[in-house]
């Protein structure tokens, strides 16, 4: 029994992915919903619309006549005012719950986010999924994305709906529009001698494709009385490398190698970045470097993700070596 | 070396004298309850301390039970050892005894006497009626491993004396490598293992997982044959597999060579990284003891194994001479080696090392950044 595929997203960065394996496999039925089309594939049926309008989404999930939809849509880390992670991650995230409801759609897969567990300040080590919410959300994306995620798991079984959600870490890939433009960066900017900390801090990074197969093996595992619906599964490469190993090995893809390295101590990192974050408020610029940023490149971050290998056979189909070598492919 | 020679070498590092020192003066010395009329069983302990120090130290801190056991265990091995390494004794008198010396553990009074005049432990062979004797003075369970390992052992042995590609060649690809060192290592772990279930020292349950023991053994044997990359090739042996040192030079000999110096360290990485994948499992065999002093006993010499790759990564000196850990850092981890928290700290600690030391060009950069992650993140959940 095959499924009737709506992809939420299908046109971004990871929700293509999951359209390109959906039609790998020889899905027959694969549908998009995004606010832009990029893609023009013949196999499938592009919705144009709007998230936070509910008639939007509707219309497509009713004409599409979706059996599982799988909600990958969200602005980017960063990347968009407040109001709209509001917008589109909860409010958007609602309308694709009412709506499936209505429509008495059986599975829903919602992308979430490793970081709904991170505070910011704290570091993660071997946390797994009963690790609860942080208190005081670090930022608007990490609170958003934990409120969407609520929302799908509460609907668990909601006029039959089925719901879980995957929590990817760190994502990376080709045609990656945060990580790898990032690294890029500081190569071109000569920055790549400069290392803040003892480069001892592990972190799980997630190459696109693995967590596509993850959404993948969630909407499959997804029947009645299945153990999947209504959870949630860190998903990750399995392989946390210290921070900046995974950075120089990216660099080291255009040939690129620090002539030498400089390292600041943490606390050093703190100082310089406090001062940037003064210089910013007077002159009202967004700082560079902050210490958010100092602690994302000292911090452990890594996982366990027993779960999701457990309840949903997940293992990672490409190694971080080789994702990170496809990712740097298609920037050459 | 004396003493002044080790706190010499630990000038620049202040916890290792304080740990020579204590090792030195403190420490009470390790005094075996044998009575003086057992002079067979006090002539074993010193062919013991002839034919391994280090060995001799960490058997005779054992428990008494288990002791023993394992002190004719090593010197039973020992003997097998020697007969294979001697280039003295032809093939066709050297199969038979290698693959029957497990037999011979119940012949009373047999000895050897043909070995090379050279042989470091000949005399062990001559006097191998004393070790024969204690055999069979130990409990059946204990007998019945012994000769078990000595069989598959010796006939491993045999079969590599008349595998002429390996006599020649070496070792070619890294499933040769392991079933290499599963005969002269991996056994030794299933043995010992075996011993200590036997002894209730430990769980039995410890002996149904033989993969773990193997792992335990490979990872020592991979520490000792990377080291002695010259001292073996010196004597025309070369146990590196091919599969790894091929994509590095055409011959296994250039390593050493100057103009090859990237090259060869880059080979290094690639044969460390193949050793470091036992590390995981040697920490979670090291986490299923119970005993104290086989705890110690198995941990001292995994942890100078790490320390040794620690210290051999990326350092080319591994292809000009032996090299070696600085006493003071070894008695410094022997004393830390009481639990498996401090133990895989330990380990932690020797991957941050190597993590410091991995360099971008290498091929094997990211390999290795995996396989330390890997090591470091275990037993943080314990």
């Amino acid at each position: 029994m095959s499924d009737n595929y709506l992809v939420i997203g299908g046109e971004g960065f990871l929700g293509r992915w999951v359209v390109e394996m959906l039609l790998k496999r020889g899905e027959k039925n694969v549908s998009v919903f995004d606010i832009a089309q990029r893609y023009f594939d013949k196999e499938v049926t592009y919705y144009e619309g709007n998230l936070s309008n509910y008639n939007d989404i509707d219309d497509a999930i009713r004409k599409s006549n979706a059996t599982s939809v799988i909600h990958t849509a969200s602005p980017h880390y960063g990347g968009a005012p407040k109001e709209l992670f509001w917008k589109v991650n909860v409010d958007g995230t609602k309308n694709v719950i009412d709506s499936c409801v209505a429509n008495g759609v059986k599975k829903l897969v919602y992308t979430s986010s490793s970081s709904v567990i991170y505070d910011g300040i704290n570091e993660i080590i071997n946390a797994d999924e009963t690790t609860p919410y942080p208190e005081i959300p670090m930022d608007v994306y990490n609170e958003t994305k934990a409120k969407g995620e609520r929302l799908v798991i509460e609907a668990n079984g909601t006029n039959g709906l089925l719901t879980c959600a995957v929590r990817p870490s760190s994502i990376f890939g080709p045609n990656d529009k945060q990580f790898l433009p990032a690294a890029l960066n500081v190569m071109r900017q000569g920055q790549t001698k400069f290392q803040i900390g003892d480069n001892s801090n592990l972190i799980d990074w997630t190459y696109v494709e693995n967590v596509a197969h993850a959404h993948l093996l969630a909407s499959d595992k997804l029947f009645d009385g299945s153990p999947v619906a209504g959870e949630v599964f860190i998903i990750t490469n399995d392989t946390p490398v210290p921070f900046w190993d995974l950075l120089r090995f990216v660099w080291a893809q255009f040939g690129h190698y620090p002539p030498y390295i400089i390292k600041f101590p943490k606390s050093a990192g703190f100082i310089i970045a406090s001062l940037a974050e003064l210089a910013s408020y007077f002159t009202g610029k967004e700082p560079g470097f902050t210490r958010q940023r100092v602690r994302y490149s000292c911090n452990n971050r890594y996982f366990n993700i027993d779960k999701a290998k457990k309840l949903l056979g997940y293992e990672p189909i490409v190694d971080l070596e080789e994702g990170v070598k496809r990712a740097c492919q298609s920037v050459k | 070396m004396s003493i002044a020679s080790y706190l010499f070498q630990s000038i620049f590092h202040p916890s290792e004298i304080t740990a020579l020192i204590k090792h030195k003066f403190i420490k009470p010395k390790v005094t075996l309850k044998i009575r003086p009329e057992q002079k067979q069983k006090i002539r074993c302990y010193e062919f013991l301390d002839k034919t391994s120090r280090s060995f001799a130290a960490v058997i005779k801190e054992l428990d008494e039970d288990v002791r023993d056991a394992i002190c004719i265990f090593y010197l039973v091995l020992r003997g097998l050892d020697t007969i294979e390494d001697d280039m003295s004794i032809p093939n066709e008198k050297k199969e038979p005894l290698l693959r029957s010396f497990h037999e011979i553990l119940s012949q009373k009074g047999w000895n050897f006497t043909g070995s090379g005049p050279h042989e470091k432990d000949r005399q062990l062979l001559v006097e191998f009626n004393i070790v024969i004797d204690e055999f069979l003075s130990l409990r059946k369970e204990f007998r019945d491993i012994i000769a078990d390992i000595a069989n598959e052992m010796g006939n491993g042995m045999a079969d590599y004396v008349n595998n002429a590609m390996h006599n020649k060649y070496g070792v070619q690809t890294n499933k040769d490598f392991d079933k290499y060192c599963y005969y002269v290592a991996g056994l030794v772990g299933i043995g010992l293992t075996r011993l200590f279930a036997v002894s209730g020292l430990e769980n039995p349950e410890l002996e149904k997982d033989t993969e773990l023991s193997i792992h335990m053994g490979l990872f020592l044997q991979k520490a000792n044959i990377i080291r002695d990359y010259l001292e073996d090739l010196l004597d025309g042996r070369k146990f590196w597999p091919k599969e790894i040192w091929s994509n590095y030079v055409e011959d296994f000999s250039q390593l050493k060579e100057s103009g090859y110096e990237t090259k060869a360290l880059n080979c290094l990485s690639a044969i460390i990284l193949n050793a470091l994948h036992h590390a995981p499992e040697c920490l979670n065999y090291m986490n299923q003891l119970h005993n104290r002093s086989v705890f110690s006993f198995c941990a001292i010499p995994q942890v100078m194994a790490i320390a040794t790759f620690a210290l051999m990564f990326r350092n080319y000196d591994t292809f000009q001479k032996v090299v070696k850990i600085r006493r003071g850092e070894a008695i410094k981890l022997i004393q830390r080696c009481t639990n498996i928290h401090e133990v895989a700290s330990i380990f932690r600690e020797y991957n941050r090392i190597i993590i410091s030391k991995n360099d971008p060009k290498d091929p094997n950069f990211m390999k290795i950044s995996v396989a330390c992650g890997k090591v470091i993140n275990l037993f943080k959940y314990i």
